[in-house]
């Protein structure tokens, strides 16, 4: 329910796992394979970097970040229902928005947003407040009216004190938070794995007042780093190894922390791997191929008419 | 997205294709058999229907209507309190909460089926004022306030605020269970990005309005649900509303005027509140107004809630000794005080008022609130009208529930459609 994760829609209805987020995605291009074949699009994970493409309008319409999530995620399930070439992704993007804000108490006339998403995309949307009207119902019947998401940020709050996490580390926790809405990370794992995940490899990071300190060294040392912490937290766990006298630092204290409780260790250990191979490849993204691929079936289709 | 030309060069597009715009996947004269008409409010209407496939039981369809009925429909954009509604709706379940059973988005309009429920607490008070006074049994009283509360405790620790609690939304179902209905004005309370009060300035209606918002607070909290609750045990008791007060009408300029006449009604019963009782008193935005309200008694006498309470529940007893709501004792004079308690920190939780021993002492509480009523009370079934079974069309006028003189109650909600 509302406060109460595992009761609710969200982990019982859109939390996947990786097989079955695969077979949703097979199911809707075996749907239709000629449509598919005739618009070649990037890989889900660049489609979904593109997606991010949220912040302009956001930026535009003064969005909170809260709301700029839950819009994320009403995107990522939307997908996963329906196969993106028969629809225009940046009307869906500003539904989503327009959505999200009334669902986080933050609205925003439909007007205002049709008139920002245009001014966002003008190639591509068209002043019509009833576009965005009708996608809302396609929306929300995807959704089946599930529209309460749990985010983790409201876990960072409570763990920052618990790991006393400086500004700092939980700033960078905050925007690893961000960045996870840009991957499948949020159709796979609770909202306080994710947390977690952020914490650890904040701390990981170890970012100070002048940045991050350690922002040079590769995807490969910091994932290596958080496996370490991660693999002595399950050998505590096993009662392989007890943990030697206080913890010295906040990711021992972190990998202790976890042996103790009932959080799946191999759950925090996939989690952190996914965004982590998220940042490498974000460096290899093409936008403007993405764009255009987009772009290409849109206009080609009529989809933005 | 959903162009009215289909492109020339796609023979593969068909089902969903983009042509033929948003489609409902299920219709709703299709899985139901509209039997009448219930009512209309300021949303929409309800109506009563049947499955066609084997569905168990019967169906309220609360239909949203679309901004301009008649003319050509057009999207403009959910209300954001059809969005709260649908939204919650779809994530709480709780016996004492009345059940959404599917959302069908079809034709521009949107469909909540609900189980149905035979009675609802205003009409259960109704039919107590005829054809003479005749108080709602004892044992239903308590069996109604324990499931009320019950869904109140569910909601407040799901972090949802009902606002506005009143006999109207209280729905009964023919077995006795007690269900919360209406969550069109309901709302999460965990970390708003506004304020509560930006949202919507005018909530709950004024009979049932607690003190801090009569009085202008605009952080508020489960403590307005309790305050309902209070009003509606005391008029279960008495089948009146407690604080029958005249709503004082927005002004040109918009601004939310101070409700001079509620808040008398209710200093008349329970006294001025005192900063001493109620420390953030002084903070609230129409506290000066207070020095204007006339203490029917002397401003230090204090409260007249318990001679209100025991002059209500001894007033049957001459025509009705067996059924006397004299058997609820002092304990409901302390839970009813401790529910109409001014201070909203002091206020009674939906959790306090559960263990109260209001519902430990006497009679056990049953599950069922007609319970050991045997055939001696038969409450009237729900009007269903034959005036209008179209529920796809629809565009006759707003007829209100008909017959129950009590349901003229002022209706706030400010018009929010488009946002």
């Amino acid at each position: 329910m509302a406060a109460n994760y595992w009761e609710s829609t969200q982990r019982r209805n859109w939390q996947f796992t990786r097989e079955q987020l695969e077979d949703l995605r097979k199911k809707l291009e075996n749907e239709d394979q000629n449509l598919v074949q005739m618009y070649p699009l990037p890989c889900v994970r660049h489609l979904s970097i593109y997606f991010n493409q949220l912040v302009r309008l956001g930026k535009r319409l003064g969005v909170r970040q809260q709301a700029m999530a839950t819009a994320q995620l009403y995107i990522r399930r939307f997908y996963s229902k329906v196969e993106i070439r028969r629809t225009n992704p940046y009307l869906v993007i500003a539904t989503a928005v327009y959505l999200a804000c009334k669902m986080e108490e933050c609205p925003h006339h439909i007007r205002i947003v049709a008139s920002e998403g245009r001014n966002t995309w003008p190639d591509f949307f068209s002043n019509d407040t009833s576009k965005l009207g009708e996608c809302e119902f396609f929306l929300i019947s995807e959704m089946s009216s599930q529209m309460i998401v749990h985010q983790p940020y409201r876990s960072l709050t409570s763990l920052q004190t618990i790991f006393s996490l400086t500004q700092e580390e939980s700033a960078l926790a905050w925007s690893i938070i961000n960045d996870h809405y840009m991957t499948d990370l949020p159709l796979l794992f609770a909202p306080h794995t994710i947390a977690i995940m952020s914490i650890l490899l904040a701390l990981v990071l170890r970012p100070n007042a002048t940045g991050v300190q350690s922002a040079g060294s590769s995807a490969g040392n910091i994932a290596s780093a958080a496996n370490a912490a991660l693999s002595s937290a399950t050998q505590t766990k096993n009662g392989a190894e007890k943990p030697v006298g206080p913890a010295r630092t906040k990711v021992q204290k972190l990998a202790n922390w976890l042996a103790e409780s009932n959080i799946d260790i191999e759950d925090i250990v996939d989690c952190t791997q996914e965004i982590i191979s998220f940042y490498e490849v974000q460096e290899q993204y093409n936008e403007k191929l993405t764009r255009e691929q987009i772009n290409r079936f849109v206009k080609a289709r009529g989809l933005d008419k | 997205m959903f162009p009215s030309r289909r492109p020339p060069f796609h023979p593969a597009d068909r089902g969903i294709g983009p042509n033929i715009g948003y489609q409902s996947k299920v219709r709703v004269i299709d899985r139901y058999k509209v039997i009448g008409f219930i009512s209309s409010g300021t949303y929409g209407r309800v109506y009563k229907a049947v499955g066609r496939h084997g569905q168990t039981g019967e169906f309220a369809i609360k239909k949203f209507k679309p901004d301009k009925e008649g003319e050509q429909i057009q999207y403009t954009g959910i209300s954001q309190s059809a969005v709260r509604e649908m939204a919650l709706c779809s994530e709480l379940s709780h016996m004492n909460v009345i059940k959404l059973i599917e959302i069908i988005l079809e034709d521009k309009c949107i469909f909540m089926v609900f189980e149905y429920a035979e009675h609802d607490l205003l009409q259960i008070i109704h039919h107590h004022t005829q054809p003479t006074r005749h108080p709602i049994p004892p044992s239903t009283v308590k069996s109604i306030m324990f499931q009320l509360l019950n869904g109140c405790q569910y909601l407040h620790a799901n972090w949802v605020l009902h606002r506005d609690l009143k006999p109207a939304n209280i729905m009964v179902t023919s077995s006795g269970e007690v269900k919360i209905g209406d969550l069109g004005l309901a709302r999460l309370f965990n970390k708003p990005l506004h304020s509560l009060y930006s949202g919507d300035k005018v909530v709950v209606t004024i009979w049932y309005r607690a003190p801090e918002l009569l009085l202008g607070s605009r952080h508020y909290t489960p403590a307005i649900d309790m305050w309902a609750v209070g009003c509606i045990f005391a008029e279960l008791l008495s089948l009146r509303p407690i604080f029958k007060g005249e709503e004082a009408k927005m002004d040109s300029k918009k601004t939310v005027p101070f409700q001079r006449n509620q808040m008398q009604k209710i200093v008349e019963i329970i006294g001025l509140p005192t900063k001493e009782k109620w420390p953030h008193l002084v903070n609230m935005p129409e506290y000066p107004q207070l020095s204007t309200l006339s203490s029917s008694t002397h401003p230090k006498s204090g409260s007249n809630l318990e001679k209100w309470y025991y002059s209500t529940i001894n007033s049957h007893s001459a025509t009705s000794a067996p059924s006397s709501n004299v058997s609820l004792g002092a304990e409901g004079y302390r839970l009813l005080s401790g529910l109409l308690e001014y201070d909203p920190e002091k206020r009674l939780t939906a959790q306090q008022a559960l263990q109260h021993p209001f519902f430990s002492t006497g009679d056990k509480v049953s599950s069922n609130c007609f319970e050991g009523l045997g055939g001696k009370m038969e409450y009237p079934h729900r009007r269903v009208s034959q005036d209008d079974n179209d529920i796809r069309t629809s565009s006759l006028p707003g007829t209100k529930r008909s017959g129950l003189p009590d349901d003229s109650r002022p209706v706030k909600r400010l018009k929010e459609s488009g946002v």
